[in-house]
Formats: structure tokens, C-alpha cells, sequence
């Protein structure tokens, strides 16, 4: 057993230092500006893979927690930028337009750094413990739980453009400063932008395997599994999933922040019905019970789509395209590519040695998929 | 008075339109247990359906009601022996699976039919409005509401009365057993697909006068579909009638003193609270799993 998590430990490492890597080789500030945002969304897969690949929750409104991290960057960024993008009293430009005449109460701490930070992650992530203790305290599970998340997502979404004299409405936030920290400045458009992201997501990628390893990981996975025996063994189930589910969206909340400073603006279809749509599909094509799978898978997605997808026309039919790859990959391949890798892997020393190898034994590294593989 | 009957007849009319939408989407989940998030892009179906026939072949709406339900519910019964009938020992993946086929039905009617907004005719003889103790309503809500009464009664009739309902009822109970006495419960499940999703057809169809058509208006549809069914319980069809009752003439009474928005958020405030202290809803013996 040890041995499998050093090597998925060292598979991990490396992958991460190839992303690390990709600035050296790669000298072009929109190519890396490109890349920087599928690291993003490979984050976000980190995130649902541990609610939905770990603990079974399947979260449909994963683009909220994401959304309104990318606000909190975005509120802070923009009062960065008094009093140059901004009105007579000092306002936020489109606060002037929709004749707002002081800094709204939610907006006030936000001209601190440290606490839109923080509220980056833990905005999203007490939001979601509240909406999991009401849900998972209720024993609402499953595809319930999933609904409910998806329709908390659209009112909030809703509520983001229907309050536009504070949040910027439809257009949502833009004409942000550039952020800087400890003297360093992050351009969008520069490879230390792309670093911070990379940093972020192998911090993000090692906590999450940390995590999905710990006690707390196997608890979860057991409840996936068994949710009633767990519960009979006395453990508290809903504690253990609403942690996750939290941790999950502070996760999303920081990927939402990177975004912000990658894309330099936040808008209402960051907590849109397709983004947290488009999450759920690149963690079920790379493969939701692991985590370097889905986040490879989110990578390969965007990538393939953002490759091809030149023209509008071709976008629409990308769409369509996905949307049908995505109910075949539901309906023949429930681990994703990932587990068909490792499905793989399997069969190879097992040929090798077919002949000594003993039915109890293999019987043994059968019964383990879910945690043994190396992805 | 006038204020109060005005306001009670515009809940309605909301209620009106939450059931019509919501009785497919409760048929299906409550015996089969798929939440169909399909459903939304049926109810789109059904209105784009409506405006297909009207403007090109200038069919009255009337008139078409009939045929746009045996279309989708055509449609339904195909989706059901293609896709849905393999999942119905993971109820998660159905939840995905039928995602996905909303997003590619969305995506097929923006590329055929494109993206912008069309309209659909009120049939003349509805279009006037009707006078009820002193506040005026239009006559075709009025007549919507009536169809919605109609397919809700028609539908617990089927359930209560044939054998057809009495098999299904065997079926929500246990699976297992029912077909072990010989009901052939994946017919079952297909005919109950392809009823759901017909009546889902039809509310489109019925709601395309009042409101624009266009590729994305499932997605609404279907949440607040799924808040009517959450709320009123799962296997109880009265339920989804009362819930529907309660949550247009709240959400219609919300609108009145903010607007849409707020009232759909303090909506969804109230229905996560209720799930916390009630989790099989508010008119349900029991929840399914």
C-alpha cells in the first residue's frame, strides 16, 4: 500500500512540475494568459471530484462557489482602481451610472486585501457549510441534493443580475486593476501570473490528495459507498460531508479568484447553468474518483475546445458534440478516462503472469479501484 | 376586493403553469425515481413545437395541442429506450444523462431553429378577458388553468382507477415484486416516460402564448418544476397540486411587493429550510431514496 502512494505521490509531482515547466518552453503571453485559465478549470475539477468522486455529492451549482469568489477579487480589484475607473465620490464606475451615492456596506471591507482574500475562500465555503448542514442534516441526498444545489445556483446567479446598482448587474464587474502582492505585480498577460496559478493548483492538487488519503477521506468514500452503515457505526455523516462540500467550494472560490485576475473582469455566467455544466463534464470524461484524472480531463476539454473552436458557428456545433460524448461517457464509462487507464494498467502484468498468479490474490487487487490505482 | 381577487387570479395563474410543468416532471420521478433535467427542454420542445406548426403551416393552437403531445411523448419513449432504461440502478448518472441530452436538444433547436426569440398567436377565441367579481382576467390563462385542472384530475384518474395505475402503484412499491407477478414494469416505466414528457410538451405548447419562446427557457422551468415536486412530496400528486398552489400564489404574492427575483430567492430560502425539518415534503407519507 505505501508503495502505491509514493508512486501516485511521484506521478502527481511530476505532472505538476511539467505544468511548473510550461513558461520555459512557451514564450507567448496569450498562449499563456489561454493556459493559465484551463489550469483554472482544471482546479475547479479538483474541487467536485472530491464532493462527487469522494463523498458522492454531485454538485450541480459548482460554477456558484466558483462565481462568487471571482466577485470577492473582483470587488477588491476594482476599489483598487480609486479613483481612476471610478466616479466623483470615489464609486465604482458603475455604481455612478446606477446612481448609488455611497460605498454599499458588503463592498466596505473589500478595500482590504487580507479580507477579500480570505472572503475568497470563506465566502463560498460557509455558504456552502450552510446550504450542506440544512441539506445533509435533513438526510437529503443524492439526486435531491444535486437539484437543490442547481437551483440555489441559478437564484443566486439571479439575484447577482437583478441587484445591478451593487454587483454591476449583467455586465458584471470590469476595468480591474492589476493585482500585486509582496511587491510582485500579476499581469494577465504574463508568465508570473501563470506561475501563481500553477503554484495555487499544486497546493490545491497535494491538499485534496492529501485529504482524499487522510481518515476523514476514507470516511467518505465509505459513506459514498454505504451511507447508512456509516451512519450505524456511529460517525456523523452529515459533519463529514458538509466539511467536504465546504472545503470543495473554497477550492472553486479560490480557482474563482485566479480567474478574476486572469480573465480581469467577473461576470454572472461565471455562476452560470453551463459553466458548472461544462465542470461536471470534464470531471466525468477524466474521470470523477480521481483527481489528477479530472483534472486532466478539465485541462483536455477546454483545451480541445478552446483549439478548435475559432469560429461561433463551430462553437454551437462543439456544444452539441459535447453534450453527446458526455451521455456516452455517462452511459459506458462511469470512471472516465482515468479509470479506463487504470483498467489498463491492470491488465498488463496480469497477462504477464497469468499463470501463478492465484484467484484469492487477484481476487485482492481487484477489490481495490477505488483507492488503490496510482491515478 | 378587486386588489385581493386580482392578486389570488394572478397566483393562480402562476400555479396554473407550475403544475402543467411540474405533473410531467412528478409522474416521471415518483415511479420511475429519474429526475428528468430534460424535462425543461421538452416544455421547450412542446412551445417550439406550437410555433413550428403555426407560423409555417398556420395550424391554430388548438388544434395542434394534440398532435404536439404524441410528438414529444414520441420523443420521450425513444429517449427512454435509448438512454434511460440503462440507468435506472444509478440514479445520479440519470441525473447526467438527461442533462446532457437537454444540452444537446438546446443545441439542435438554436442550430435548426436559431437562437432569437419567437412568438406564438393566442387563439382568437381565447383572447378576450373574462370579468370575476370585479377584477378582469385574460381568458386564456383562465382556460390554461382549466387545462392544467383537467390533466391533473385525467392523470390521478389513471393512477386511482385503471389497472394500468394500479400497476404502477405495485411498481413504486417494489420493483422486484411486481414483476414478479408478472407486471411487465419495463413497459411500465416507457409509457410513464412517454406520458410525462407528452404533458410536458403540452404545458410548452400551452404556455408559449404568454411568455417568448426561446432555446434556453427550459432551464427555469425545470428548477422551479423541481421546487413544486420537492415541496409537495414524491408519489403524492395531490401534493404536487397543493404545492403548486402554494408556491404560485407566494411567489405571485412575493413578485407584488418586490419583484421576480427576490420572490424566487425567498422561494428557495424557504423550500431548503422546510427539506431540513421535512425532507419528504410537506403532503408525502414517505421520501424515496
Amino acid at each position: 500500500m505505501s508503495g502505491k502512494i509514493s508512486r501516485q505521490i511521484l506521478l502527481y509531482g511530476v505532472v505538476c512540475l511539467a505544468i511548473l515547466a510550461v513558461p520555459l518552453l512557451v514564450d507567448n503571453a496569450f498562449l499563456l494568459n489561454k493556459y493559465a485559465r484551463y489550469l483554472i478549470f482544471g482546479m475547479l475539477a479538483i474541487a467536485l471530484s472530491l464532493s462527487w468522486g469522494y463523498a458522492g455529492i454531485l454538485n450541480l451549482g459548482q460554477a456558484m462557489t466558483f462565481g462568487l469568489g471571482s466577485y470577492c477579487m473582483a470587488m477588491f480589484l476594482k476599489l483598487k482602481t480609486v479613483p481612476i475607473h471610478t466616479g466623483s465620490d470615489g464609486l465604482p464606475d458603475f455604481m455612478v451610472w446606477n446612481n448609488v451615492t455611497e460605498l454599499p456596506w458588503i463592498w466596505v471591507p473589500f478595500q482590504s486585501m487580507p479580507f477579500a482574500l480570505l472572503a475568497g475562500m470563506l465566502v463560498p465555503a460557509l455558504f456552502a457549510a450552510l446550504l450542506g448542514w440544512f441539506m445533509f442534516g435533513g438526510r437529503v441526498a443524492g439526486v435531491y441534493a444535486a437539484i437543490i444545489t442547481l437551483a440555489t445556483m441559478v437564484v443566486v446567479n439571479l439575484i447577482i443580475i437583478d441587484q445591478q446598482s451593487y454587483t454591476g448587474g449583467f455586465n458584471g464587474i470590469t476595468d480591474l486593476a492589476q493585482f500585486d502582492i509582496l511587491g510582485l505585480t500579476f499581469d494577465a498577460y504574463s508568465a508570473s501570473t501563470y506561475y501563481l496559478v500553477a503554484v495555487c493548483l499544486t497546493v490545491t492538487l497535494f491538499v485534496a490528495l492529501a485529504v482524499s488519503r487522510s481518515k476523514t477521506g476514507l470516511i467518505l468514500q465509505a459513506v459514498r459507498d454505504q451511507e447508512e452503515r456509516v451512519r450505524f457505526f456511529g460517525y456523523d455523516v452529515a459533519l463529514y460531508k458538509t466539511f467536504i462540500f465546504a472545503l470543495s467550494a473554497a477550492i472553486a472560490g479560490l480557482a474563482g479568484m485566479l480567474y478574476t485576475i486572469v480573465m480581469e473582469f467577473a461576470s454572472p455566467t461565471f455562476l452560470g447553468v453551463p459553466l458548472s455544466l461544462s465542470i461536471v463534464i470534464w470531471v466525468a470524461v477524466g474521470g470523477r474518483q480521481s483527481l489528477l484524472g479530472a483534472m486532466l480531463g478539465a485541462m483536455l476539454v477546454t483545451g480541445v475546445q478552446g483549439a478548435l473552436s475559432e469560429t461561433e458557428a463551430f462553437l454551437e456545433t462543439w456544444t452539441l458534440v459535447m453534450g453527446g460524448l458526455f451521455v456516452l461517457i455517462v452511459l459506458l464509462m462511469p470512471k472516465g478516462l482515468a479509470g479506463a487507464v487504470e483498467a489498463l494498467l491492470r491488465r498488463i502484468p496480469r497477462g504477464e503472469r497469468k499463470g501463478n498468479v492465484r484467484p484469492a490474490a487477484r481476487q485482492g487487487s481487484k477489490s481495490q479501484p477505488h483507492l488503490g490505482g496510482a491515478l | 376586493m378587486d386588489f385581493v381577487v386580482s392578486q389570488i387570479l394572478t397566483g393562480l395563474s402562476l400555479s396554473s403553469i407550475l403544475l402543467l410543468v411540474a405533473l410531467g416532471l412528478a409522474i416521471i420521478y415518483g415511479v420511475t425515481g429519474v429526475i428528468n433535467l430534460a424535462h425543461g427542454e421538452f416544455v421547450m420542445l412542446g412551445a417550439y413545437c406550437a410555433w413550428l406548426l403555426q407560423s409555417q403551416f398556420g395550424w391554430s393552437l388548438l388544434a395542434s395541442l394534440a398532435v404536439i403531445f404524441l410528438l414529444i411523448a414520441a420523443l420521450g419513449w425513444l429517449i427512454e429506450v435509448a438512454v434511460i432504461r440503462h440507468l435506472y440502478d444509478r440514479p445520479l448518472d440519470t441525473i447526467l444523462a438527461t442533462w446532457g441530452l437537454g444540452v444537446m436538444t438546446q443545441q439542435i433547436v438554436r442550430l435548426t431553429a436559431g437562437g432569437e426569440l419567437r412568438y406564438v398567436q393566442m387563439p382568437p377565441s381565447l383572447s378576450g378577458s373574462v370579468n370575476i367579481l370585479g377584477a378582469t382576467d385574460s381568458a386564456y390563462r383562465l382556460f390554461v388553468l382549466a387545462v392544467a385542472l383537467g390533466l391533473f384530475l385525467l392523470t390521478w384518474c389513471i393512477y386511482r382507477y385503471t389497472s394500468f395505475g394500479l400497476k404502477l402503484r405495485a411498481i413504486t412499491q417494489n420493483r422486484a415484486i411486481a414483476s414478479s407477478f408478472g407486471i411487465n414494469s419495463a413497459r411500465a416505466y416507457r409509457l410513464t416516460f412517454a406520458y410525462g414528457a407528452g404533458i410536458a410538451g403540452l404545458a410548452g405548447a400551452l404556455i408559449s402564448p404568454l411568455k417568448s419562446v426561446s432555446p434556453e427557457m427550459g432551464t427555469t422551468y425545470v428548477v422551479d418544476a423541481f421546487m413544486v415536486v420537492v415541496l409537495g412530496g414524491v408519489q403524492s400528486l395531490v401534493g404536487t397540486l397543493a404545492s403548486s398552489a402554494v408556491l404560485g400564489e407566494t411567489s405571485g404574492l412575493l413578485a407584488y411587493y418586490s419583484n421576480d427575483t427576490i420572490a424566487k430567492a425567498l422561494v428557495l430560502i424557504a423550500i431548503v429550510i422546510i427539506i431540513r425539518f421535512r425532507p419528504q415534503g410537506l403532503f408525502a407519507p414517505r421520501v424515496r431514496a
